[in-house]
């Protein structure tokens, strides 16, 4: 990523590609925390987990929620590959809900089973908080 | 004379029938098209994931995922089916019926359990017609399969795969080759083998120069961790790549559909033009006969 002004950020969605925009700074979900990335920082990939992206530029910041996936920051822009890309009041609750039920119910036998289980439970939670 | 009018009838519903067919090609031209976008918008996260994999390799990471190790002894295999909703589209989807009940028929013979499901009406119907037994049927994908509810099955075989219940996935589709060939086909997705670990790491070796250049632009930082990456990369490659599936079926539709309604409007063109033949043939020699037969009574009172 050049240390110009801003960042150039680009979420891609298995579907298309969702949004293609410059800002001043943006903060992600990480799998295990969040991560602010400020222009010319250098490159990563991460995991990113469930939650709110922030885009801060031009006085406002903006808000969108990410479904998982990954970041992967290049010397030109922060790509963000997730699957879903919502504003907060386009997330659906009772379909989250249904899920966080319907995870609950999983007895899991093995680790794997544990950490599917894990994320699926992970990803309604999110929803939920962040759903309007 | 009856002749005469049921040919003008014959006629008349042929050209409707030209009507609709011609009308049907120009919408399956107009959702080939959008169904083609689509499926071109899809490939930039394919892109991006592939990068994410190589750079992974590059690492030196392991890559070792549940989903890409086969299963010793293949008990269980799952099929899907994906056909369209609708007919009218040629050999579209009794072409695909036709491989996957082939290779269920295979897949019989060394396996005894494993769920068939299929995706769109007429599959659904030609599998009850076949009498093949059907686990789960979907009729909610049209031309435009959304990634969510395609995202809702993978995950679901995900998890089977990974808790033993499924030890080998196949998908049969028509595959989209170029906008002139799409083929029928059946593939395994589980084990997984749509990633592809390449070869430059060693062929970036041979060279010392190339390979700090390499070193210099590719030295990424994993967070969480290289392998905390490779458990998220794998199943959503695996979701980008039965999305795919999905897409080559809904764009080889539209243009099954376009070609099979571009050749009915042909054939209806040449049958009106038989038609009309035929019809003026008929009232022609119907004046003749009347003419005949007027100057016929001419000469009788003359």
């Amino acid at each position: 990523m050049s240390s110009g002004t801003g960042v150039h950020c680009v979420v891609v969605t298995p579907e298309k590609t969702e949004l293609d925009t410059h800002c001043d700074s943006l903060i992600l979900p990480l799998f295990d925390g969040e991560l602010g990335i400020l222009p010319g920082r250098s490159p990563m990939v991460g995991r990113l987990g469930f939650g709110l992206m922030k885009l801060k530029g031009a006085g406002k910041v903006e808000e969108w929620f990410v479904d998982g996936g990954f970041v992967q920051v290049t010397r030109e822009a922060v790509y963000i590959l997730t699957d879903r890309l919502l504003k907060p009041n386009q997330i659906d609750r009772a379909t989250a809900e249904a899920d966080l039920k319907k995870a609950s119910e999983i007895r899991p036998a093995t680790p794997e089973a544990f950490a599917l289980r894990d994320r699926a439970l992970a990803q309604a939670r999110a929803k939920l908080r962040v759903g309007t | 004379m009856a002749n005469i009018r049921q040919l003008d009838k014959r006629r008349k519903s042929v050209r409707n029938i030209r009507k609709i067919t011609r009308t049907m090609e120009l919408i399956a031209t107009a959702r080939f098209k959008k169904a083609m976008d689509r499926a071109a918008a899809a490939t930039d996260y394919t892109k991006r994931i592939t990068q994410i994999v190589q750079d992974l390799a590059k690492s030196g990471t392991d890559v070792s995922h549940p989903l890409l190790q086969a299963h010793d002894e293949v008990k269980a295999v799952d099929m899907l089916v994906l056909t369209a909703n609708r007919g009218l589209c040629g050999g579209y989807n009794g072409s695909v019926v036709r491989v996957a009940v082939q290779r269920r028929n295979e897949i019989k013979e060394q396996a005894e359990a494993g769920q068939t499901s299929v995706s769109g009406k007429r599959g659904i119907a030609a599998f009850r017609f076949a009498g093949v037994p059907v686990e789960k049927t979907y009729s909610e994908f049209e031309d435009q399969p959304s990634f969510d509810a395609v995202a809702r099955i993978a995950d679901e075989l995900i998890t089977r795969y990974i808790t033993g219940e499924v030890d080998r996935v196949d998908v049969a589709y028509t595959k989209f080759v170029s906008s002139s060939k799409q083929i029928p086909v059946v593939e395994t997705l589980l084990p997984f083998a749509g990633i592809e670990v390449p070869a430059s790491s060693t062929a970036s070796n041979s060279s010392d120069k190339t390979n700090t250049e390499k070193k210099l632009r590719d030295d990424y930082e994993f967070l969480p961790s290289a392998a905390g990456i490779l458990e998220e990369v794998v199943p959503a490659s695996f979701r980008a790549r039965l999305f795919k599936c999905f897409l080559d079926a809904a764009v080889s539709e539209q243009i099954a559909r376009m070609v099979a309604m571009k050749s009915a409007t042909e054939n209806a063109g040449d049958l009106i033009k038989s038609l009309s033949r035929t019809f003026n043939r008929a009232r022609q020699s119907k004046i003749t006969q009347e003419i005949m037969e007027i100057i016929g009574g001419v000469e009788a009172l003359g």
